[in-house]
């Protein structure tokens, strides 16, 4: 384990610095994050000026919600972008190389990018973290900031999870472009907003089929003691861990199929 | 010791069965049909400590497939492989430490890092202390003269310095097991024979080496031991010299000739089963013969009974020929298999 983890930090680090060639790329990407997000934000800020409340939840709330979409994800983004890269890897055959390195095969592939844009969405994330906690009004006892920091340490977990699961995709479409997983990506968008305002089917894919819902709107209910479900969000570690081994299953399952590519 | 024990390979792709075009394509999501095609049709090897084996075969032959059985890279459809005692695609992380591979036409370097930034990756994958390190690296820089080549980055090194590059970052734990999948392809002369003297070098201090390449003068150089596969199968395996006297013992004699013949058919007559053709407008000769049934001394004396001799050459069979034979598809399976009810490419639903 600390091994694995050493070595993680050490790809990461090489990423790093084999990013910082392409300085250009940096900025444009941060600058399209924050934008993106923001745009958002102008979108919610829309909304709730016509209607002030939506479900019982209030616009600062919804921001609540907002800032941990954009932390998780800019955790993902910037600590294992490389699920994203698993289509090309697989499909033009990076992965051989990969596979006779005395490493996990899936670790190696998940710290093969960094996505500086993450800092951009953590920026971004943590500034309307701070001003939605501000807002909000939630009496602060160290129960609550202890919760708090258990379940947001384990949201990005289930979208990095996630990420695997969708994007071991590749091992079956057998394209490097492919719209399939960009697709579940845009799908999990949905949980920006409290899933209590949708139907039943898609309130379920979220909360348990793809549970999305766990990077943003479970852990935001507990930290909040918002909603009649408030307690589910104490299971966001619960949900990290088996969004990890399902992204593993996925990945093995896909590694037994595997065909390379090439002579 | 056996390094390598493969028992009854067998490697099956499926791809689909599309028809061209847009209307083939939608098709294909209605009703989908896929081909098989077997890239590996049951390999048997044992390859032992300190063996080096030369794995050729035409294009497509299952050259490349078989490699990426044997490095865990790809999952066998049936049949065992066992690499160092191991299984290597149910253990990869195990079976990694014990190998060094190298496909030439796919760099392991990481593309955008300084080469010594990836060879410290790998030392720290392999877990090689600094001495260790230090110590292989010294050596390895020193045989493959890529000092200067450390600091740049991969992907601004030339197809020559990449390969010596890759092959440094394939050894740099010492494996006792290195593969090397075409790894000449490209590269000039003088690169190819530092690296064909390096590969000696290794192999005589005991490592076991699989090559697989296009090369022929590599596999004189290098190997001992010729495995030739086709249509997935091993149509041969054995000593390099004992492929040459199988399949290529015929030897080939040149005469040049004061004037042009009358007539071949009187050599012909003297030398019973040897093939006499004309050569340079009629002012050559060549006579195949088998040297078990008439030495050159006996060729060259029925030339000269019949006609006058300047100058002569005898041809001697080389790997190559062997090789071009087997490219050319007349080495087939023993008369017991022919390839042609070999159950490729029949379509399954």
């Amino acid at each position: 384990m600390r091994r694995n983890l050493w070595l993680y930090r050490r790809c990461l680090g090489a990423q790093l610095r084999a990013t910082l060639e392409y300085e250009g790329d940096f900025w444009i990407m941060s600058v399209a994050a924050l934008l993106t997000q923001g745009m958002g934000i102008v979108f919610l800020w829309a909304i709730f000026r016509a209607i002030p409340q939506i479900n019982g939840w209030r616009f600062w709330d919804v921001v609540l919600i907002y800032s941990l979409v954009a932390l998780t994800e800019g955790i993902a983004v910037l600590l294992a972008q490389g699920a994203w890269s698993m289509a090309v890897t697989v499909n033009l055959g990076g992965l051989d190389t990969i596979l006779v390195r005395p490493y996990s095969p899936l670790l190696q592939v998940l710290s093969s990018q960094i996505g500086m844009n993450g800092l951009g969405n953590l920026a971004l994330g943590g500034s309307l973290f701070v001003a939605a906690l501000l807002h909000v009004g939630v009496a602060w006892s160290p129960g609550r900031i202890a919760t708090a920091a258990f379940v947001l340490a384990f949201a990005p977990l289930v979208k990095i999870g996630l990420n695997v699961l969708t994007n071991c995709s590749a091992f079956w479409l057998k394209t490097p472009w492919s719209m399939f997983p960009f697709a579940f990506h845009t799908l999990g968008e949905l949980a920006r907003y409290p899933i209590s305002i949708y139907g039943v089917v898609v309130r379920v894919i979220l909360s348990v089929v793809l549970p999305y819902a766990f990077m943003s709107y479970f852990p935001a209910t507990a930290v909040l003691s918002l909603g009649s479900s408030s307690w589910l969000g104490v299971l966001t570690p619960v949900a990290a861990v088996w969004c990890l081994l399902l992204g593993r299953w996925a990945f093995r399952r896909g590694l037994l199929r595997y065909e390379s590519a090439g002579s | 010791m056996a390094r390598i024990e493969a028992d009854d390979l067998r490697k099956v792709f499926r791809s689909p069965d599309k028809r061209p075009g847009l209307a083939g394509s939608l098709r294909h999501l209605v009703e989908r049909r896929y081909s098989e095609k077997v890239a590996v049709d049951g390999i048997s090897l044992r390859v032992d400590e300190g063996e080096a084996v030369a794995y050729v075969g035409p294009n497509g032959a299952g050259k490349s497939t078989t490699i990426k059985l044997l490095t865990g890279i790809l999952v066998p459809t049936s049949g065992e492989v066992r690499v160092n005692g191991i299984v290597p695609h149910r253990n990869r992380v195990e079976n990694a430490r014990g190998i060094g591979v190298v496909f030439g036409q796919r760099t392991s370097l990481w593309w955008d890092l300084a080469v010594r930034d990836s060879l410290e990756l790998l030392r720290d994958m392999h877990g090689l202390s600094t001495a260790e390190y230090w110590a292989n690296l010294d050596r390895l820089v020193e045989m493959l003269g890529i000092g200067d080549l450390l600091s740049s980055t991969a992907r601004r090194l030339s197809l020559g310095q990449r390969m010596r590059a890759d092959l440094a970052a394939a050894l740099l734990h010492d494996p006792p097991i290195v593969y090397l999948d075409e790894p000449t392809i490209g590269l000039d002369i003088e690169v190819k024979d530092r690296l064909r003297a390096f590969l000696r070098q290794i192999v005589a201090e005991g490592t076991t080496l699989v090559l697989t390449t296009h090369d022929l003068g590599e596999i004189e150089d290098v190997c001992s031991r010729l495995v030739i596969i086709d249509h997935g199968r091993i149509v041969h395996d054995g000593g390099l010299r004992q492929v040459i006297e199988t399949y290529a013992r015929e030897r080939v004699m040149h005469v040049d000739l004061a004037a042009r013949p009358v007539s071949l058919a009187g050599i012909a007559t003297r030398l019973a089963g040897a093939t006499v053709i004309e050569e340079r407008d009629g002012l050559g000769v060549a006579v195949t013969f088998d040297p078990l049934a008439h030495t050159a001394g006996d060729v060259l004396t029925a030339i000269q009974a019949e006609l006058q001799v300047v100058d002569l050459r005898i041809k001697e069979p080389a790997i190559e020929d062997v090789v071009r034979r087997v490219y050319a598809g007349q080495l087939i399976p023993g008369p017991d298999d022919s390839p042609d009810d070999s159950p490729d490419d029949s379509p399954v639903r």
